[in-house]
């Protein structure tokens, strides 16, 4: 569904790599956590698959598309095909909980009546479906957060990218969120999540690939965090702002 | 995406923006109002012209009592002979002469006293001194030179006159307007084009959490900036028709009212741009406004609007 190959990214000409020669390939289906400290390159991956950026040497490949040589007009049609939730939930303030999900399927020119059944249908998949009349200020952040998952599953994607969901929730809130990402992940959608959240990580058995100064430094099926070592002691060091999905 | 949802996101862009929109709404106003001004003033002398050259084309003047100076009026005022002579030449010219008529002394007074009644001149020119004359109208205006040869220096003739040279004074003012109302209407579009432009881009921040999320789930980029230009597309095409109601107001009582009524009855510049030509240039405004909301928010959309 994903694949990299030989993948390097770097922001500005002459500037440090913020991926250095990653190759991987993620599966139909599979489910991925992408873990490592701040700027360790978890966001500029994610950004990769969606061509918020493209690579600077390399090739990837996203349900069939060919990212290196992607027209800007086809660019659109491959975001329809990947779902993608931040950390900052990124609502629209002034719209309720339906209408935030509806805005997307609006946005795609979805007819009105197929709209009327696909947003409840997808609230229930995130348990939400008695708050669609609330706003997004009257909601916890884990609620905000299971919004966001609805809005960005709505037009039923083959992708769902997640980076750093659970930033700003505290852990039980945290747990109910993958949890809601693997109930997705069960339905067939490929799943990739960068977090640096060593409890989820811990708990939810998943693939893990991990990221240390932009190259893969581990990649194992049903991984634990921080076997290594030294992980747990980057992660603490200081390390300059990440760069966010804008 | 369905017009309906198209014109919500408008409506909550107008609401968000409104004193950007009135703005740039006002400053296509203005910027119309001059470029129609100068396009009127244009037509204005192009109907001034037509009906100019239709009339009076060349006087023959004759000579007076006070014309000694010239020579060929030594012997003082012209003679009846003389003018008989000067009107059987007319005739004689038939093909190039279109038709003339005889302007008496006391008819060019009458003419005289009404053209200055609000100035002292008229009591300081006695009624000898204004010359009887000819008024020649020409087939071809361009033959006035054979006309001119002709009459010029023969007995009796003061002075051969084209009166295109007077009127062609006052089509060169009408020019100068219409060139500077042009030249002020560029300005003020560059103004509306960083109005706009600006505009674009306060309603692209206040507005980047939508374009944003329309970008992550695919929009198309025509989705993402319709809304955008059909907002400036409105606010300038509601600046035309604001500019055109003021060139229409503008025209039917100033010009055909009051313009009119201060030249009725005098030289007969009675042939002024009416309603009927604010009508004519009216859809080349529109039209105007909205290659100017198109060009102007996909330039700027390009730059502050990423897709």
């Amino acid at each position: 569904m994903i694949a990299f190959e030989e993948v390097s990214v770097r922001y500005a000409k002459g500037g440090a790599w913020a991926l250095r020669d990653v190759t991987v390939e993620v599966g139909r289906g599979e489910f991925v956590f992408v873990v490592g400290p701040s700027g360790s390159g978890k966001s500029t991956m994610l950004r990769l698959v969606i061509l918020e950026r493209p690579a600077t040497v390399g090739r990837v490949r996203v349900a069939g598309h060919d990212l290196t040589r992607m027209s800007p007009r086809r660019v659109p049609v491959l975001r329809r095909q990947v779902g993608t939730v931040f950390q900052d939930f990124r609502l629209l303030a002034g719209k309720t909980v339906h209408q935030n999900v509806a805005y997307v399927l609006q946005v795609l020119g979805t007819k009105r009546h197929e709209i009327r059944h696909t947003v409840p249908e997808t609230l229930e998949l995130v348990g939400l479906q008695d708050k669609a009349k609330r706003l997004p200020h009257e909601l916890s952040g884990g609620e905000q957060q299971r919004v966001a998952i609805a809005r960005a599953m709505v037009n039923k994607p083959k992708v769902l990218l997640a980076d750093e969901p659970t930033g700003n929730l505290d852990p039980q809130t945290s747990r109910e969120i993958v949890g809601i990402l693997d109930r997705i992940n069960r339905t067939g959608t490929t799943v990739v999540m960068a977090t640096h959240d060593t409890y989820i990580v811990d708990t939810f058995r998943k693939r893990v690939v991990q990221l240390r100064d932009g190259v893969i430094v581990r990649d194992q099926a049903d991984g634990e965090y921080a076997p290594l070592d030294l992980e747990v002691l980057n992660s603490r060091m200081p390390e300059p702002e990440g760069v966010a999905l804008r | 995406m369905r017009p309906a949802f198209l014109l919500g996101e408008v409506a909550n862009g107008l609401r968000r923006n409104t004193s950007m929109f009135v703005s740039v709404v006002l400053v296509t106003m203005v910027s119309l109002f001059f470029l129609g001004s100068g396009l009127l003033a244009q037509q204005q002398v192009d109907t001034a012209k037509g009906y100019w050259y239709d009339k009076v084309q060349v006087s023959v003047y004759l000579c007076t009592a006070d014309s000694a100076d010239v020579s060929a009026c030594a012997a003082g005022a012209a003679t009846a002979q003389q003018r008989d002579q000067v009107r059987s030449d007319l005739d004689g010219l038939d093909p190039l002469v279109e038709n003339y008529w005889f302007e008496s002394n006391e008819e060019a007074y009458e003419r005289f006293q009404d053209q200055f009644r609000n100035s002292a001149v008229v009591e300081n020119i006695p009624q000898e001194s204004i010359p009887e004359s000819f008024r020649v109208q020409l087939a071809d205006p361009q033959k006035y030179e054979v006309v001119a040869a002709a009459f010029d220096g023969a007995p009796g003739v003061e002075s051969v006159e084209d009166q295109r040279e007077l009127v062609d004074k006052l089509f060169a003012f009408l020019n100068v307007v219409s060139v500077a109302s042009v030249a002020l209407a560029g300005a003020m579009v560059i103004c509306s084009v960083v109005l706009i432009s600006t505009t674009i881009r306060l309603t692209a921040w206040s507005r980047r959490r939508e374009t944003g999320i329309m970008r992550l789930v695919g929009a198309s980029a025509f989705t993402i900036h319709a809304p955008f230009v059909v907002e400036t597309v409105i606010a300038t095409m509601l600046g035309a028709a604001l500019a055109i109601g003021l060139l229409w107001a503008m025209v039917s009582y100033g010009v055909s009212g009051f313009l009119t009524e201060l030249l009725a009855g005098e030289s007969g510049l009675v042939a002024l741009v009416g309603a009927a030509d604010v009508w004519l240039i009216s859809p080349l405004l529109l039209a105007g406004a909205v290659a100017l909301a198109v060009v102007t928010s996909w330039l700027a959309l390009r730059r502050y609007v990423q897709v």
